[in-house]
């Protein structure tokens, strides 16, 4: 910090458990369950990116039902992040959660906070109404309705995110940590039942979206207008895409591509390399994920993270919602994203550039939960009944194969190699790991590192600014380092 | 006002009961402990090692207690790596404090990177030692999801940090403090709160060998599974999306003591049989171990029968 504004950063992630290492010697079918179990909460993403791997090593194509069923449970799984992420994980460095006490309205679940929190706060304990509080002392939303609308709306976001778990269970068999998922498709059975099940919950989820969750996000970004100017980053951007609407996977709901100095440009998977000068391995910094290596050197001098430092031609790049948004409005396939991205500015009064930043991640984020919820009541209704979900595949000796797609945080890819029927090599560049890298050979900054540089900390000691920044990448340390 | 009737804990009481598979007498014993929880009596602290926090997140789809509710009337959750408003400092000196105060109940996800301290950090200190200090001032420790309960994937075959389970840890460092597992990856949310509610009002429930509640982890899965009679038939999957017994495609049911296909998973939506998915054995004592006992015996190198 220097005259109350972040000067360097270094954002470390702190907790190694070495799947890729793990993974080695294992038999192939081990990787979609054993990769999901690298994050709680996109293990779908790993488990979908796995399955792609495996399916270009075996020169499998899913069964159409299996397609379909694997879009509707990591399209909801981006949807239940969504909210999770807005109302439980970030949505109270902006709402002000002590204002209940004030409530004077009739609604039961406010009222049951309310008097929840009041008999906390005489409670006499040093921590009253933990998880809430301690916050750090800030500005928060000054307007009282939109502070009650926005905590009725997390106690419903609490019970939908459930909900949403649900729906991804019916073809997922259960979340989190999907059974389901193998190369060929899904091992469940495609039933009318099961697609009324999915369609009924959808209608809920789909109403909290549009009622509740985009026009909370667009109160949020009205009253904290700075934070259209903070936390910019990098301004490189990078998508795999994601949801694959064809056989052979490569017609995509959401296009891969990159946006570079506001140029688009095609995807190129040979040009990702990870670095490892400043991060606690001991294996050669550069490598390409297929020939990767992950080899812990928890002592090693001049190291302060347990990330890699993921590069595209080696320049940095941010991943998550914003990159997808940016990168499909760019490209121009999706007309119903653009159009309701168009929409978004036109409510929020902005222009497409004020996107690259804290708030424009917050909104990239509600605007594609709302169009994977349209998708998905689409993708629902091709679903076969009785069709196969699963196309039959042998394991070969030895293979090579790589799955891209999206998590709800970003750009996801899993590299594979099989020799004599077991993994030979794996390895994972997760979107984490994009946004939170550390420095790399040339000692250029992350892009989380790069956001929070230039922040204004009005109080040192209550530095709600950068974390604002830091949150609104959606971090998730435990995906990152794995 | 909304405050929770006698009337609404005694409704409670009796879906737990059931849950917990006690006798109805017991309905009014545990709607006290409700009460009791509910008046922000009994703290609770949340520690995570490495996990990958599924287990946190299976708890939020818990369908026995609504997760609002279960965060603001049910347990006095002091603090929680990602529901915590507190972060940085702050989240440090909040669980220092409650440390120190002790009378809570620790509730540890994720294993410990034994041969690698610095494998996870909290602030700057190994996860090995705030545990160490979090279990010493503890009533008791629940031991949550695999990890935790038994080192899961982190522990496996070949890992790097030396990973161990709670329980094993703790022994380790020669802390005598009663420990619960309450294993699966994740573990089904009922599991969790079933368990802690009887640690509040009836102490330890009763545990078998391995230190988890019987109640949930007696019998075999196999035993209650809905292909038990294609089992008994000999009628065989041999691939996914087939009818019949997963046994031949690597099922652990046989080996793995879980209620799972009569609880079910997501609200009693789905499991993982009933999808046509082969038990992983998550909640057994020797998930993920070994690569030499694959999760599914598909490939001929596996063990696949041509």
């Amino acid at each position: 910090m220097e005259s109350n504004r972040v000067a360097r950063a270094f954002v470390s992630g702190e907790m190694f458990r070495g799947f890729e290492v793990i993974l080695r010697g294992r038999d192939p079918l081990d990787a979609q369950h054993i990769t999901q179990r690298i994050c709680g909460v996109c293990p779908v993403e790993h488990g979908v990116a796995s399955v792609l791997a495996q399916e270009m090593a075996y020169k499998l194509a899913p069964a159409e039902n299996g397609r379909i069923a694997r879009n509707l449970i990591q399209g909801v799984n981006f949807i239940m992040s969504g909210m999770t992420h807005f109302y439980l994980l970030s949505g109270l460095d902006f709402v002000d959660v002590a204002m209940i006490t004030g409530y004077q309205g009739k609604d039961h679940a406010l009222l049951a906070l309310q008097a929840w929190v009041k008999s906390q706060l005489s409670s006499g304990q040093v921590y009253p109404a933990a998880p809430f509080l301690p916050r750090y002392a800030a500005k928060y939303l000054q307007d009282q309705d939109a502070n009650f609308g926005a905590l009725k709306h997390y106690l419903d976001a609490l019970e939908l995110r459930a909900v949403a778990h649900q729906m991804s269970a019916v073809f997922a068999g259960k979340m989190p940590h999907a059974a389901t998922l193998v190369p060929g498709g899904i091992t469940d059975k495609i039933s009318a039942l099961k697609i009324a099940q999915f369609k009924s919950m959808l209608e809920r989820v789909s109403d909290f979206i549009e009622e509740s969750y985009l026009p909370d996000v667009i109160a949020v970004a009205k009253a904290f207008p700075d934070y259209f100017a903070l936390g910019q980053g990098c301004g490189n951007f990078l998508a795999y895409g994601a949801f694959a609407e064809s056989a052979d996977g490569k017609a995509k709901l959401l296009p891969a591509g990159l946006l570079v100095g506001g140029k688009l440009q095609p995807l190129d998977p040979e040009a990702i390399t990870e670095d490892v000068s400043q991060s606690f391995f001991a294996s050669a910094s550069g490598r390409k994920p297929a020939d990767g290596e992950t080899t812990a050197a928890s002592d090693k001098a001049g190291a302060y993270s347990w990330l890699k430092a993921p590069r595209y031609q080696s320049q940095v790049m941010e991943v998550g919602p914003l990159a997808r948004v940016l990168v499909a409005y760019h490209d121009g396939s999706n007309p119903a994203l653009k159009q309701a991205t168009d929409g978004l500015l036109k409510a929020l009064g902005r222009e497409p550039k004020d996107l690259v930043s804290v708030m424009g991640r917050h909104a990239a984020r509600a605007l594609e939960c709302k169009l994977l919820a349209d998708r998905c009541a689409q993708w629902v209704d091709q679903l076969v009944p009785g069709a196969p979900a699963f196309n039959d595949f042998e394991v070969p000796e030895s293979g090579q194969g790589f799955g891209l797609t999206e998590a709800a945080r970003g750009a996801l890819g899993h590299w594979l190699e099989i020799r004599g029927h077991k993994i030979s090599n794996y390895q994972c560049v997760v979107p984490t790991t994009w946004n939170c890298s550390p420095r790399d050979d040339r000692g250029v900054a992350g892009p989380m590192e790069q956001a929070l540089v230039g922040t204004p900390v009005a109080d040192p000691e209550n530095p709600i600014e950068a974390v604002r920044v830091v949150r609104s990448f959606d971090p998730c340390l435990a995906c990152a380092v794995h | 006002m909304n405050r929770l009737t006698r009337r609404s804990f005694l409704q409670l009481s009796t879906r737990l009961v059931a849950l917990m598979g006690l006798g109805s007498s017991a309905i009014p014993r545990v709607a006290e402990a409700l009460e009791e929880i509910a008046q922000g009596k009994t703290r609770v602290l949340w520690l995570q090692g490495q996990c990958c926090s599924g287990c946190s997140v299976s708890l939020l789809d818990a369908e026995s207690l609504p997760p609002a509710s279960l965060l603001t009337k049910y347990i006095c959750l002091q603090f929680h790596q990602t529901l915590s408003s507190a972060t940085g400092s702050q989240a440090v000196e909040v669980v220092n404090k409650v440390i120190s105060q002790g009378k809570y109940v620790l509730i540890v996800e994720g294993s410990v990177p034994a041969k690698m301290p610095k494998a996870c950090l909290f602030g700057d200190e190994p996860f090995g030692d705030q545990l160490a200090r979090a279990a010493r001032n503890s009533t008791a420790v629940l031991a949550v999801g695999a990890c935790a309960a038994f080192g899961g994937i982190p522990a496996a075959e070949n890992n790097p940090t030396g990973a161990m389970s709670v329980p094993d840890f703790l022994k380790s460092q020669s802390l005598a403090v009663p420990t619960i597992r309450v294993p699966g990856c994740p573990f089904n949310p009922d599991w969790l709160v079933g368990t802690v509610v009887h640690v509040l009002k009836f102490g330890l429930p009763p545990l078998d060998s391995l230190g988890r509640p019987t109640m949930f982890f007696s019998r075999l899965m196999h035993d209650q599974c809905p292909r038990f009679a294609d089992y008994e038939r000999e009628r065989f999957a041999r691939t996914f999306g087939e009818e019949g017994c997963l046994f031949k495609l690597g099922c652990l049911g046989p080996i793995t003591k879980t209620d799972c296909n009569l609880r079910h998973f997501n609200g009693g939506i789905n499991a993982c049989i009933r999808a046509g998915a082969p038990c992983i054995g998550c909640g057994g004592e020797g998930f993920a171990a070994k690569a030499s006992l694959p999760f599914i015996t598909k490939s001929r190198a596996a063990g696949k029968e041509s």
